[in-house]
């Protein structure tokens, strides 16, 4: 099978996965009160006044068969309209669309540090196997996985912004930033401080926005490393022992052409593979860090959202981030697939 | 005769007993000493929670609040005093009292959520590895659109979405276990004694619910939404895992074997597929009773878990997380109303996860006997 053909059955199979998890929303959704379920169907303020709300309640027939509701219902998502978000006074999608880049500019940080630092801590850790390097890394591994992030998040901000105040405790700019990012003279390209500071050649904005971004980042790599750190440690470790290593000594190279060239590169595999999981973690990760520093992203409407019980918006971004997930995983299985093509034959 | 088959008994068993061979490898690894010392640590003080801390009012899981102080108007966290050891959170709750009782909450959210999911993956995953078919497809297709979400925000949904008040029909309840147990034990041929047993006891309760119905309204609290929301989302995967094994077990000799020799489905499924597959599930549920708790307490955090006052670690840095980086205040004003909380939290995850480690390297057969 080509790489071709693995890629379109993947992407077919994708489908019932999408279908079950708008399905697994609409069963969440059902669990609300109709007029409540109304505002799924709401696209401009003026619709939530009770009169309008009733004639969606008649027009959608909410209170007859779920079969009937399942399929108006996932005709509007289809066209784009997830509903009402009374929390922030907006439709679902055009705050997913808005707050993404606050959230992305977190990843961006975060991510690239997570996989890199993450591969070099688990080589490391098992090429120096049961020395003070293996022992400190797997303990900084377990530490990490076992911090609550809100109270990290927290203990952060106190260090950092309270006692030091070396960094500012919270928001996506300083204030005469987002005045100037405001303004007229400053274009947005992308919605995104980071890059926009680059494109607009304004790059004390940059800057600011990544002295923001510091904290929140720094909250997810230690959170969330530890999962590289012990995949990649337990792959190397048992890529080490493979004969095809002690070929590669055998044949007078050195041990860093060994680790490098020979066993690195096959104990990525697994890595890769479970490098989906951590789009999962990342946005538990997001939830809870946006909340603690108050960066108006995904997460901290999401978690806003949640206290107001604003469902559409609770369900949006559920949805979203299960669509999120799946198909970071369809890019990892092609990855997967591109780098050992054993598994397009199988 | 006899001594010499004895004998021959006696030379098959294994020199080193498996459970002492466990107990010796945890006992040499440190890590798990550490995780053992930091939850027995736990345990005493959930024990003897009614006498470090004694309940004030009805409900012992309620802290009590500080009326001195809080008459004079003061809302604010006090740090430690005479009164008030660990000091008071916002609204004058008292800290220690909390932290003490928060130890039991922990205990709960995280025992009773790994044993509902851990009960309800069991039985299904059983189900469906033992017999496969079109079931155990449907079954796998259920797991991957729950996996396909993150925990935490399926979980933020879900506890929005759950109600109040449930009415539960206890007479249809039980009779709907009734009539559950008696299919299993037909489909499983079990002895006829069972059988009569368990049908006797379906008419029962099918008569009891058509004639003397007993319905309850049970109150369902913001923190049982919670432990709900997660054992729905913690169920599949252990249903993945146990489907996973029994099919690996299923198709050894062994049970062929015993099919053989004339094993009724239950006796097959109790005493030959339970102990050879059941080893993996244990790993995982004791790594993640530390993720439960922590999930849990970020739910609290949130403000979506346990209400203002009740002892929950997550509830009260909820409550305290404000008063960070107040203007014109020192910070070791406020300091031990999230600091204390937040570092049992660490601790009691820390503990699960150490242990969890240690009890993975010692049961898994790939890392064992080196």
């Amino acid at each position: 099978m080509g790489l071709f053909t693995y890629v379109v059955r993947r992407l077919l199979l994708m489908i019932p996965v999408l279908v079950g998890v708008s399905v697994l929303i609409f069963a969440i959704s059902m669990l609300f009160s109709p007029y409540q379920r109304a505002t799924l169907y709401v696209r401009n303020p003026q619709a939530l006044n009770p009169r309008t709300i009733s004639g969606i309640i008649a027009k959608y027939n909410l209170n007859g068969s779920m079969f009937s509701q399942y399929f108006s219902w996932i005709g509007e998502v289809l066209h784009g309209s997830l509903g009402w978000s009374t929390t922030v006074r907006q439709p679902v999608t055009t705050a997913l669309l808005e707050r993404f880049p606050a959230t992305f500019e977190i990843v961006l940080i975060a991510a690239p540090v997570i996989v890199i630092l993450g591969i070099w801590l688990g080589v490391q850790s098992a090429v120096h196997r049961n020395t003070a390097i293996d022992h400190a890394t797997r303990t900084i591994a377990i530490l990490g996985w076992s911090l609550p992030s809100f109270w990290f998040g927290i203990l952060l901000v106190s260090f950092f912004y309270v006692y030091l105040g070396w960094l500012p405790r919270g928001g996506r700019l300083s204030s005469p930033v987002q005045s100037f990012v405001t303004s007229a003279s400053f274009v947005r390209y992308t919605g995104s401080n980071i890059i926009d500071g680059i494109l607009n050649g304004q790059l004390w904005v940059t800057g600011d926005a990544i002295l923001h971004v510091l904290l929140p980042a720094i909250v997810i790599i230690v959170i969330d490393i530890a999962l590289i750190i012990r995949v990649m440690r337990s792959s190397m470790l048992e890529v080490l022992n493979k004969s095809y290593i002690i070929a590669a000594r055998a044949k007078g190279l050195t041990q860093k052409q060994v680790i490098n060239k020979h066993a690195r590169r096959n104990a990525l595999i697994p890595t890769i593979t479970i490098s989906g999981l951590l789009v999962g973690g990342l946005i538990t990760g997001l939830v809870i860090t946006e909340t603690v520093f108050a960066i108006g992203g995904l997460g901290r409407w999401a978690a806003q959202a949640a206290l107001n019980i604003d469902m559409p918006a609770v369900l949006g971004f559920a949805m979203f981030t299960a669509v999120v997930f799946v198909i970071s995983n369809l890019i990892v299985d092609v990855l997967y697939a591109y780098i050992d093509p054993r598994i397009r034959l199988e | 005769m006899s001594s010499s088959w004895s004998e021959f008994k006696a030379s098959l068993k294994p020199t080193v007993k498996e459970w002492k061979f466990m107990l010796k490898k945890l006992i040499e690894n440190p890590l798990s000493i550490a995780g053992v010392a930091i939850l027995s640590a736990f345990v005493v003080i959930a024990v003897f929670a009614p006498i470090l801390a004694p309940p004030q009012g009805d409900d012992p899981f309620m802290i009590p609040r500080d009326w001195r102080i809080l008459n004079v108007g003061v809302l604010e966290p006090i740090p430690p005093t005479q009164d008030h050891i660990f000091g008071t959170i916002e609204n004058q709750y008292d800290l220690y009292y909390g932290c003490i009782w928060g130890t039991i909450t922990a205990f709960r959210i995280g025992i009773l959520v790994v044993a509902g999911a851990l009960l309800i993956g069991l039985l299904i995953g059983m189900g469906a590895g033992y017999y496969g078919g079109i079931t155990s497809e449907a079954l796998m297709r259920f797991t991957d659109i729950i996996i396909a979400f993150p925990g935490l925000v399926l979980a933020m949904a879900l506890t929005i979405a759950l109600p109040n008040v449930a009415q539960v029909n206890l007479s249809l309840f039980i009779c709907v276990i009734f009539a559950l147990l008696s299919l299993t034990v037909l489909v499983l041929r079990a002895n006829p004694r069972i059988t009569a047993i368990s049908g006797a006891l379906f008419v029962i309760t099918l008569l009891s619910y058509l004639y003397f119905p007993w319905t309850v309204n049970i109150g369902i609290n913001n923190l049982d939404k919670v432990m709900i929301a997660l054992v729905i989302i913690g169920w599949p995967g252990y249903a993945r895992v146990i489907r996973g094994e029994v099919l690996r077990v299923r198709s050894e000799d062994f049970i062929e074997a015993a099919r053989a020799s004339g094993c009724s489905d239950l006796r097959i499924i109790m005493k030959h597929i339970i102990p050879n597959s059941v080893y993996p599930v244990l790993i995982m549920a004791s790594l993640d009773t530390g993720a439960i708790v922590l999930t849990a307490a970020a739910l609290s955090f949130l403000g979506l878990g346990a209400d203002q006052g009740y002892a929950d670690w997550g509830q009260i840095i909820n409550s305290s997380q404000h008063w960070i980086g107040v203007t014109n205040v020192p910070i070791t004003e406020y300091l031990h109303a999230f600091l204390i909380p937040g570092f049992l939290i660490f601790m009691f995850v820390l503990a699960w996860n150490l242990l969890g480690d240690a009890v993975r390297d010692v049961l898994d057969p790939m890392m064992r006997r080196r």
